[in-house]
């Protein structure tokens, strides 16, 4: 098999010492409780696929699709070992070798095709003139109500924004290993944003933005943070940090503020900011393992509905979808569940 | 294997907890050392009786059985060299009982240290062996390692918190060992003889361990040292002179440079440092502990002394200790750490002595060594970094590991103080061992007519550890 871009990884593989504290927290562990499913089971694989010691198949390549890119290995990981980029690499050798998962194939092509994931060439973005560029991302473009309150709240905050035709950050190529098909996807992309300074909505896009292109990307909670007034909106609320967010921006005190402020009490949930456990629906394991991902997911709706908030919000699209699909599960089970919200949602019921 | 044996273990376990597929054979073949080998079938039971019934068929067909924990060893214990069952313990994991009266606890073996400790913590009780993968490392693997860790140096290993357990042994019977009180007069005392013994005698499904009370204060500090020597002078200044520090360890410059790098931890860039705690039930008596280690360690030229009763300060520095050995691999480019050598015990006078050994031993062998470890319990950890993919590489190491253990043995220290000897440490300590190894062979046979439980392990391991299985890294021919 051609490793073209497992190659780069054999030193580091020699450097991990396989001593397994990133399975700890590793939420599809968490579920699935075999050690084939930890980063550690991983980077064994990718050792193998390197030394010729394993065949590549299908169920190999499944394993690697087996992650939710949450971050959380990083973080244990003492060797430093850049796990998420290392399994990124693997998938896209995997790819290469003939096994892409086909719910993957399929995004990646509607990216191709129409510039989003949903494969819907009549999504368009709300293009408007104004004095800040705001990136939407695909998961707002697609959820027109939110995207509106969050260009609402900016504009009450004095920000004039200024929507452009869009298309999809490219996270999706190098997130699911399709490496290859990424620099002409990155070439358009790069046209069609010269930008340098960019307010992101999505806190995946703004990741990426930020890493791939070497943008100077604030989230929008950052810039709302600044500038929210105070507010006695009420309530106990539970804020889930979304992985990207919290892990990778570093965004941890911003939201909480803005709910202080906004006269909103925040109930902690056992696992919070950086330590925040994962809502199962990143790394692309939602399109092709809905099964585990539901299955992450309603560890962590649990978490919120034991510490007896009125509900939960977060920024994340991708978390709130999720969650709300864990927390009607409960309710259909006839379990105590817990309204989700986007915490855009809250915000503009204050300030309004 | 047989397809007609998969079948019957299938039916014992449940299709959904039985592995057969090259990836997962492949991935539980290998565990924190430097061996690997393919296992031939991974189960996962959930029940003493399917743990019974997969030892009567093993033991009926012959076929090793590995238990595992985590699979965090250092040594190979978990590495199945002659193939066969991998038994992953992971989902046998509940407390049974806590009983805070009676200061102890009943758990599966597959309940990990630090969950064990979450759970204790409301009722003011701790599990104290505090090995530094507890974040992973199952009862189970402690109890079959007799592991140890930072507070060895106040509390013992993990032999000195086990009261009793039950074992299945390899024909399949259950039997109960030990008792549920804190002394048991005379009469074998075989639970004793299973910690340690490395899943070679049976297969541990429950643990009875002993509590102690969580301390109310905790106070760390950290002494530098420009020399080494000193730092180790002072570690057997402290201990014989009757302070009872509840943590004592070193880390050589090699060991600060290492955690420094890849956790940004901010340690002093001196030869050698201490790190020390006392704990209690009384401040005063915590803070007189303290006291007396830092004027020990300033009688040996220790300077820059900080103490602090910091929950935080002290969270932060254990996290960088507990992480020393991944960082370790960060020392220098091209370098890889390995656990070899890794974790002699000597006696406290000799500390200092075998600190510098370690370091000369190193630079005569062309790899890189540190010195570092629970020094309070008389532990010393080494890692011998190297390059591993280039084959004269591992006959330097080689070197090392005889020379290390040559000496070791000369000054009465052991093989192993707590990572255990599987298959790395095996041909040293048969050395060690060598007067009482025809009776270990005897005692095994006793326990294991059909040589089923991780079979080629401590005695019967090769004599060469470095061909004694393929190596986990890609040596070049």
């Amino acid at each position: 098999m051609e490793t073209k871009y497992l190659n780069v990884w054999k030193n580091e593989l020699d450097i991990c010492i396989r001593c397994g504290y990133c399975f700890e927290k590793c939420p599809v562990f968490g579920v699935l409780n075999w050690e084939s499913d930890t980063p550690r089971g991983k980077a064994i694989l990718a050792y193998g696929l390197l030394s010729g010691e394993i065949e590549p198949s299908q169920e190999l390549a499944d394993k690697f699709f087996q992650c939710t890119f949450c971050r959380e290995c990083l973080g244990s990981c003492s060797a430093d070992v850049k796990l998420i980029d290392l399994f990124s690499a693997a998938r896209a050798d995997m790819i290469t070798a003939g096994f892409a998962h086909d719910a993957h194939k399929y995004m990646v092509e509607s990216v191709k095709k129409t510039g989003n994931i949903f494969n819907d060439s009549e999504l368009k973005a709300p293009v408007s003139e104004g004095e800040t560029t705001v990136y939407l991302g695909c998961q707002y473009l697609g959820r027109g109500n939110l995207t509106k309150t969050y260009l609402n709240i900016l504009e009450k905050l004095g920000i004039k924004p200024r929507v452009k035709e869009e298309i999809c950050c490219g996270f999706p190529f190098m997130a699911l290993g399709f490496r290859d098909e990424f620099e002409e996807h990155r070439k358009k992309f790069l046209e069609m944003f010269p930008e340098e300074d960019i307010i992101a909505l999505c806190p995946t896009c703004a990741a990426f933005l930020e890493e791939e292109y070497g943008k100077k990307v604030r989230h929008v909670m950052e810039v709302i943070a600044e500038r929210v007034p105070e507010a006695k909106l009420g309530g106990k609320v539970t804020y889930h940090d979304p992985c990207d967010f919290s892990r990778e921006l570093g965004l941890i005190d911003e939201p909480r503020e803005i709910l202080e402020k906004i006269g909103v009490e925040v109930v902690e949930m056992p696992r919070n900011k950086k330590d925040s456990s994962c809502c199962g629906g990143g790394g692309g394991i939602l399109m092709s393992d809905a099964e585990l991902s539901g299955r992450i997911a309603d560890g962590r709706i649990r978490e919120a509905v034991a510490t007896g908030a009125e509900m939960l919000v977060t920024p994340c699209p991708t978390c709130e979808k999720v969650l709300k699909e864990a927390s009607m599960a409960l309710n259909k089970e006839g379990e105590n569940n817990i309204p989700v919200r986007n915490i855009c949602q809250l915000i503009w019921k204050a300030i309004k | 294997m047989k397809q007609e044996i998969i079948d019957k273990l299938k039916a014992i376990v449940g299709e959904e907890n039985i592995r057969t597929d090259p990836a997962d054979r492949y991935i539980y073949g290998s565990d924190s050392s430097v061996h690997v080998a393919n296992a031939d079938v991974v189960l996962r039971p959930r029940t003493t009786e399917q743990v019974q019934a997969i030892a009567r068929l093993a033991n009926a067909e012959k076929i090793p059985i590995i238990p595992r924990g985590a699979g965090s060893g250092m040594s190979g214990h978990a590495v199945p060299i002659d193939g066969g069952i991998v038994l992953d313990m992971k989902r046998m994991n509940k407390i049974l009982e806590i009983r805070p009266e009676d200061t102890l606890v009943k758990v599966q073996p597959g309940v990990v240290d630090d969950d064990l400790n979450r759970a204790l913590k409301p009722y003011g009780f701790m599990f104290p062996p505090a090995p530094a993968s507890s974040r992973i490392a199952t009862i189970g693997g402690e109890i079959a390692n007799n592991a140890s860790g930072i507070r060895s140096v106040k509390y013992g290993a993990t032999r000195d918190s086990v009261l009793g357990m039950k074992v299945v042994l390899a024909n399949g019977d259950l039997v109960n060992l030990g008792a549920n009180t804190r002394v048991e007069a005379s009469g074998y005392q075989l639970d004793r003889l299973m910690v340690g013994s490395e899943g070679t005698l049976g297969i541990i499904v429950e643990a009875t361990l002993k509590l102690v009370p969580i301390p109310k204060y905790r106070c760390i500090g950290i002494a530098k040292f420009d020399k080494l020597e000193e730092a180790g002078e002072a570690i057997c200044d402290v201990i014989s002179s009757g302070a009872q520090p509840s943590m004592l360890e070193l880390m050589d410059n090699i060991a600060i440079t290492a955690v420094n790098n890849t956790l940004d931890m901010g340690l002093p860039d001196v030869e050698a440092i201490l790190l020390f705690e006392a704990d209690g039930m009384v401040k005063e008596a915590v803070d007189f502990e303290m006291e007396r280690i830092k004027a020990i360690c300033e009688k040996h030229n220790g300077f820059g002394i900080e103490m602090s009763y910091d929950a935080k300060e002290r969270a932060r520095i254990y996290a960088g200790r507990k992480k020393l050995f991944a960082s370790l691999s960060r020392y220098k480019e091209g370098y890889a750490c390995t656990s070899l050598a890794d974790d002699m015990a000597v006696p406290y006078s000799k500390m200092a002595e075998t600190a510098r050994k370690i370091h000369d031993v190193a630079d005569k062998n062309n790899i890189i060594m540190t010195a570092y470890g629970h020094c309070g319990s008389g532990v010393m950890h080494t890692k011998i970094l190297m390059d591993p993919t280039k084959k004269e590489q591992w006959e330097d190491a080689r070197r090392a590991v005889e020379e290390i253990y040559d000496y070791v043995r000369s000054i009465g220290g052991t093989t192993s103080a707590e990572h255990g000897i599987a298959l790395s440490k095996a041909p040293s300590w048969k050395k060690e061992k060598a007067d009482q190894l025809d009776l270990m062979r005897a005692v095994k046979k006793a326990f294991d007519p059909n040589n089923i439980l991780n079979p080629h392990k401590l005695m019967d391991a090769p004599d060469d550890w470095v061909t004694a299985t393929k190596l986990r890294y890609p040596v070049e021919k």
